[in-house]
């Protein structure tokens, strides 16, 4: 077995691997990402998905649903860590599928050497994801459109190798949002781009497009078409943050130009995810409320931020 | 085409609580977000668009009917006290630098789309309904020695009704805990509001109820800093605790100074 089919087990098993592994696996991705052009072509069928915020066990119910790699081909819109508790098991088991879908089954090592910071390299890698992936028909990218950007070959020329600026197009395709408004507005935040069905619609028609499939909104029911069908957005992350109760969707793109299915699905059931202790906040509660009247000296210090009975 | 099929959602679960003592009902309700019918029908009832994380099922309510007295905590009541007039918006760090960028390219897009306060800030501090008897201005504390004592827990519940990430920006969050002894009953409503390289905010409610004697204190909190005042003050901690110390609203309350407080009381027995 190479080491990325061992490394890949290990993922699957929700394993973290050891760190030159990581370094390894960040390095090769970086060098396949950094070939890929802004826009990526891809083949139908192909089956979209939104955000997972490092939700490991529901990726896996994910793959149950729509089919496993390399039988099903997939396109990930972002957000693949944070909130969740498995971040960096799912990102980079992501990873490392990738890598074995771009090489087949590749047997080159993943070598031990050197110390350094895992996290540091997935950033890195981060700053060479795509932005968008056009499949003819659908364009896919996290946030939505920018007012900088009126056409499919204007994404391609964009500088994606940077950290997230604050301003300008990549920013907007990351971060903007669909609204009921007409035209272009400011979000009330004081940064970032809110667009209206018009919008959507100018730009598709103009770049030929049937769809814009973004991510990046949480939606209850997993996925929320707006604009007479002209943008849907998909979330893939079913009860998000292990407490909001929504389900998740993958969208499924056929070979005709207008085949959609979306495919439905809810959180891996409890049992099939070692998860983590969740903070007893009911006993946490106790402790404190208890501790301030048995505690004496150093321990009412130590326990000075209970919320309840500090004015 | 082929069309979007039905919508299916997560089954709604209700996994709130309930307990009576004497005349007095506590009961929590906790659902799922709602779903994009009801958040349509709330950004109509409110006029802005609700929190990401909308909990707009859950509330907290406690009930005595022979008294005809009630208070819930809920979120729609708390989101109509945020202020959509658009003059206590705040920015994030980076709006100027994004504004300065903006005017240069796109001159014509000028419009803030419906300016409200997007931190959803409220003072929200429950729906009572009893005309009767209104709460009145008191000196007095909520009796915090009686709650020392260890009586038995016959309830907890944290329940939370609204959060949003603020686009990244860092986070706004509204929960009730609720801890209900034998002979009387604690709530503490918080919102909580961390603003990246801007402000700190916490807003907070604690109602206490004697069962017996139907006693009713309220005290209500404000506390607020700047974000460079609060990261400044954790000089002492290392690097790689600071990000989740800021989230952590229970360790940054005790820093933030109090900025306004009331206290009411009233006697429904």
């Amino acid at each position: 077995m190479s080491d990325l089919d061992h490394a890949i087990s290990l993922l699957r098993s929700c394993k973290p691997i050891p760190e030159p592994a990581v370094r390894e696996l960040c390095y090769k991705a970086r060098e396949l990402l950094i070939e890929e052009s802004n826009v990526q072509l891809v083949d139908a069928p192909v089956t979209i998905c939104g955000d997972i915020h490092g939700q490991f066990h529901d990726l896996m119910e994910l793959f149950r649903v729509g089919g496993d790699v390399p039988e099903t081909n997939y396109l990930f819109m972002g957000d693949f860590v944070d909130r969740g508790f498995y971040s960096l098991e799912s990102f980079l088991l992501l990873l490392s599928l990738k890598i074995t879908t771009v090489y087949g089954f590749y047997d080159e090592c993943l070598r031990k050497y050197g110390s350094a910071n895992v996290w540091r390299y997935c950033c890195e890698v981060f700053d060479y994801l795509a932005l968008g992936v056009n499949n003819g028909a659908v364009l896919c990218v996290h946030g939505g459109l920018s007012p900088l950007v009126d056409s499919v070959d204007k994404i391609r020329l964009l500088d994606r190798k940077q950290e997230v600026p604050h301003e300008g197009a990549m920013c907007d395709l990351l971060w903007s949002d669909p609204d009921e408004i007409d035209g272009w507005g400011l979000s009330p935040r004081g940064a970032g781009f809110l667009f209206g069905a018009d919008i959507v619609k100018h730009f598709n028609h103009l770049n030929n497009l049937t769809l814009i499939a973004r991510a990046h909104q949480l939606v209850m029911e997993g996925f929320k078409e707006m604009f007479d069908s002209s943008i849907v957005t998909v979330w893939s992350a079913p009860n998000y943050c292990y407490r909001c109760g929504n389900v998740a969707a993958i969208l499924e793109l056929g070979e005709e130009r207008n085949g959609r299915r979306y495919r439905v699905f809810e959180a891996a059931p409890q049992d099939s995810r070692g998860m983590p202790a969740k903070k007893p906040v009911a006993d946490y509660f106790l402790v404190r409320v208890y501790s301030t009247v048995w505690a004496v000296g150093h321990l009412l210090l130590t326990f000075s931020s209970n919320i309840m009975f500090r004015g | 085409m082929s069309r979007s099929p039905p919508l299916q959602t997560a089954p709604n679960i209700d996994v709130g609580k309930s307990i009576t003592r004497g005349d007095w009902k506590v009961t929590t309700h906790k659902r799922p977000i709602l779903n994009s019918t009801e958040i349509e029908t709330m950004t109509t009832t409110l006029g802005i668009s609700p929190p990401e994380m909308i909990f707009g099922n859950n509330s907290v309510e406690v009930t005595n009917e022979r008294l005809n007295w009630s208070i819930s905590f809920n979120a729609l009541d708390a989101l109509e006290l945020v202020d959509k007039s658009g003059e206590s918006m705040l920015k994030v760090s980076y709006s100027e630098a994004w504004q300065r960028m903006r005017e240069r390219v796109h001159e014509d897009i000028k419009e803030i789309v419906k300016p409200y306060d997007w931190t959803y800030t409220t003072n929200y501090q429950g729906t009572v309904h009893n005309p009767d008897r209104p709460f009145q201005q008191t000196g007095s504390e909520i009796p915090f020695e009686k709650l020392k004592r260890p009586d038995p827990i016959l309830l907890f519940d944290d329940v939370m009704l609204y959060e949003d990430e603020l686009a990244d920006n860092g986070i706004s969050i509204l929960s009730v805990k609720i801890r209900v002894m034998p002979e009387r009953l604690l709530i503490l409503q918080r919102f909580f509001m961390r603003l990246d390289g801007v402000l700190f905010r916490l807003r907070d409610t604690r109602l206490f109820i004697e069962f017996e004697t139907g006693e009713i204190v309220k005290q209500y909190q404000a506390r607020e800093d700047t974000y460079a005042n609060v990261r400044s003050g954790l000089y002492m901690h290392p690097p790689e605790q600071i990000p989740s110390l800021l989230r952590d609203d229970g360790f940054i309350a005790e820093r933030l100074p109090v900025i306004g407080i009331e206290r009411e009381r009233v006697l429904v027995g």
